[in-house]
């Protein structure tokens, strides 16, 4: 996160806006006092508020209800409403009393909550009830929300709205983390939009439009959005009537069929969270799709770039020369039968670390021990060290820098010209100005051609 | 080596310092610890021969842990291998005539290897196909294997006169043979030996082998990267498997000749730190069962000084241990406020 002001007012709904790894979360841990900024101030109620100290803003009146929930499954829900007022722990445990304010703040929201079930047994919404009174029983001056409707439905989402803008009317400062656009223009007073950890902009919502927000959240659509370059130069991937479940069994891709030429780059453009992972994943022969068939041409090298270079990318307790090997290991010219040739394998880990320019101590070190920014090159260098013959990259520069980014980009259009077949699956509309050929949006598993507002909006609006 | 030469200093502190807090005379202790692990030729065979069985158990602990598969199962493979291994034998005793005896032991211990290897594949089997966490199973599979061992030595397997709850002696000429007849030096330090490098060339020379550290790392990224991270899973689970039954069957073969109801001595259980301590690295694992060899080795002589006498050396083993943890914990603090920084 680099330079982000804003201000919070008492009695609002304030929303931060942005798509994933924007910094939204980084700036709610720094308010929260779980995470220390490298520098920068801030002020409550015209008082220097001090960083890094969780339990300091807490007593001061900032609480949060995280996006992961801290209920202790084991317990009632009386007791995890009292463990969220324990402040210590030599006295006898008065739980009712402890719990007091958290029941109060309930019949006043018209909750209807059973405090002897035990928390594990209650549905998600009725869980996030209870981390939302939790965090009221200290009457805060500022609540913070960390996405908090990932995971209800339509129904529990509006009675949480109801309740949100209950808590403004009562002069709370009411402060929602968000990436879905619809949310944010039902229930918000104002906007902070942050892209790529930079505040964007900060506005009223009745001055503004899903579009302009749509625009500050990923970027300015190119006007030459449909203008390529790099043209077919013959057939490539052929796809057709394609259906991937996700992991839950749910329908990610409903259907999908498309066309890319060897010398091409397709961009599936859109809001994360539409079927891109799990059209990668097919794509790259990581996931089993239900139906439809994938067709290549030439049945050369495939480089899949990962969406989540911490979780499927990279193993971070591992060396970067075995994260190399990942890719390397089934390399001919780096193996003899089942053995692997560890001097060839040192040569062409040194060889991937200049030609990248990934900045390390020692090809033994913990890719761990790296910035996310050479973590990243780690799994792009493997990637495209040879031409690839399919290329599969989602986000393949989030997280990066302005160079880094660069740098990617142009070893991604590297392969492109040397006759690759690209499909690049980004959040972010530069990045597909920059790279694409033709651009299409992936909405709900589904395809939506020449219409980037409903493809960015996921059609909600 | 560098880590070798730090485990060997720390296990001495150890050492010290329990010797220290139990109030027993330092200098005196290690000399009569020494005495009893290194003093003459039997004691260094004493030493080593329990180091064996600690060391292949290890191995498999050591190929389970990396794959990320808590195997605490190393006790009911152990018991599985041996019980293979004496099924063979006691097939192999009603052939009419004799195939020659190497060949039969080579059998039994191949034998072993193979029931200790189905014995963990099953509880590979059960976390890749019904997701049953690895230590629930394996700590749980232990008794099974201690239970089927009882009724084995008293029923189908037991010795001919009916009376003992064991198994025949196996004839000599069946027997691991001595390297040096007068001691305890047996072919089964070969095999150990032989068995750690083996390991350590398949985990870092070999593609399978850095597989099943890649899975043991980061499952997820295996597969995202087409690395069929259950088959690995389950491969690994019977190579572990194998490596505790073969452990078993050197046992059997080299020292006991026979299965009673205490077969294993908890050999499966006291692996778990000897690889733990050795970094979950095959060669450096031998350091640390040879010192733990030499713990039980020496620890008799220790009962001089107090009735706890060998006690004592599971009380070092934990200290060790928790040393060791903390120890880790601690580097991993430092490292993550690094990268913090």
């Amino acid at each position: 996160m680099d330079g982000v002001s804003a201000q919070f007012f008492a009695g609002e709904i304030h929303a931060v806006l942005g798509e994933n790894g924007a910094g939204k979360s980084t700036l709610m841990g720094v308010l929260g006092g779980f995470i220390t900024p490298d520098s920068g101030e801030a002020s409550f109620r015209g008082v220097p508020w001090r960083f890094g100290d969780p339990f300091r803003a807490k007593e001061l009146g900032l609480d949060m209800v995280h996006q992961h929930f801290t209920l202790v499954p084991a317990f009632t829900v009386a007791e995890n409403l009292a463990l969220a007022r324990l402040n210590h722990l030599g006295r006898v445990l008065d739980i009712p009393r402890l719990s007091r304010r958290a029941r109060e703040w309930a019949a006043d929201l018209g909750w209807e909550i059973d405090l002897d079930a035990k928390s594990r047994e209650l549905p998600v919404g009725a869980q996030q009830r209870v981390e939302i009174l939790k965090a009221l029983s200290g009457d805060p001056a500022v609540l913070v929300l960390d996405e908090p409707t990932a995971v209800l439905s339509p129904a529990e989402v509006a009675d949480l709205f109801r309740v949100l803008r209950r808590l403004r009317d009562l002069g709370t400062a009411v402060l929602l983390i968000a990436h879905k656009l619809s949310e944010v223009m039902s229930v918000a007073d104002r906007v902070t939009v942050l892209r790529r950890g930079r505040h964007i902009a900060t506005a009223a919502l009745s001055e503004t439009t899903a579009e302009q927000l749509a625009t500050w959240m990923v970027g300015e659509i190119p006007p030459s959005l449909e203008a390529g370059r790099g043209t077919a130069a013959g057939p490539g991937l052929k796809v057709e009537d394609l259906v991937v479940a996700g992991d839950r069994g749910e329908v990610a891709i409903q259907g999908i069929g498309f066309q890319i030429g060897r010398g091409e780059v397709l961009a599936f453009g859109g809001v994360d969270g539409n079927g891109q992972v799990e059209l990668a994943e097919a794509l790259a022969g990581v996931r089993q799709p239900r139906q439809g068939s994938i067709r290549r041409e030439s049945g050369g090298e495939v480089a899949y770039i990962p969406q989540d270079r911490r979780e499927d990318g990279l193993a971070l307790s591992l060396s970067v020369s075995d994260n190399m090997l990942i890719v390397g290991h089934r390399r001919m010219d780096l193996t003899w039968g089942p053995f692997l040739l560890l001097r060839k394998v040192q040569v062409w880990v040194r060889n991937l670390i200049e030609r990248f320019q990934i900045v390390i101590g020692s090809p033994s070190a913990p890719v761990r021990s790296l910035s996310g920014g050479n973590q990243q090159k780690v799994v792009v260098s493997r990637a495209l060290d040879r031409c690839p013959d399919l290329l599969i990259a989602v986000n393949p520069t989030r997280g990066l820098d302005l160079k880094a980014t660069d740098y990617v980009h142009r070893k991604i259009l590297e392969a492109r010209d040397s006759g690759a077949v690209v499909a690049l699956i980004s959040a972010d509309l530069d990045e597909i100005a920059a790279l694409a050929t033709r651009t299409v949006f992936l909405s709900r598993g589904k395809l939506l051609e020449g219409n980037a507002a409903a493809g960015l909006t996921g059609g909600a609006v | 080596m560098g880590r070798g030469v730090g485990l060997v200093v720390g296990l001495f502190l150890c050492l010290v310092l329990t010797f220290a807090v139990f109030g027993l005379p330092i200098g005196d202790s290690l000399r009569l610890l020494a005495q009893g692990a290194f003093a003459d030729k039997f004691a260094v065979s004493r030493t080593v021969v329990k180091s064996v069985p600690l060391l292949v158990t290890a191995l498999g602990i050591v190929v389970a842990w990396r794959a990320g598969m808590y195997n605490v199962g190393g006790e009911g493979q152990f018991i599985a291998g041996g019980l293979a291994g004496a099924w063979v034998a006691k097939a192999m005793a009603f052939a009419p005539h004799g195939a020659p005896a190497p060949l039969i032991t080579f059998a039994i211990l191949v034998a072993c290897a193979v029931g200790g290897g189905a014995y963990g594949w099953l509880a590979g089997l059960l976390y890749t196909r019904r997701g049953v966490e690895v230590v629930i199973s394996t700590i749980l599979l232990n008794f099974v294997a201690q239970q089927i061992l009882g009724w084995l030595v008293a029923g189908p397997l037991q010795e001919r006169v009916h009376q003992l709850p064991e198994t025949d002696q196996l004839p000599d000429a069946w027997m691991l043979p001595r390297i040096d007849p007068q001691t305890d030096f047996h072919l089964g330090i070969v095999i150990a030996l032989l068995s750690a490098v083996a390991l350590y060339v398949y985990l870092f020379r070999t593609k399978a082998g850095f597989e099943l550290r890649l899975v043991g790392a980061n499952a997820r990224a295996a597969r995202a990267n087409r690395v069929p991270a259950k088959r690995v899973q389950e491969r690994a689970m019977m190579l572990s498997g194998a490596l505790c039954g073969l452990a078993g069957g050197i046992e059997y073969t080299a020292m006991a000749g026979q299965l009673g109801t205490a077969f294993s001595q908890n050999w499966g259980f006291l692996a778990i730190p000897v690889a733990l301590l050795g970094g979950l690295h095959p060669l450096i694992v031998i350091v640390s069962a040879l010192y733990f060899g030499a713990l039980f080795a020496g620890s008799e002589q220790l009962a001089r000084f107090t009735p706890a006498g060998s006690t004592l050396v599971y009380i070092i083993q934990a200290v060790a241990v928790l040393g060791f943890v903390s120890l880790n914990a601690w580097q991993e603090r430092r490292q993550t406020r690094q990268e913090g920084a």
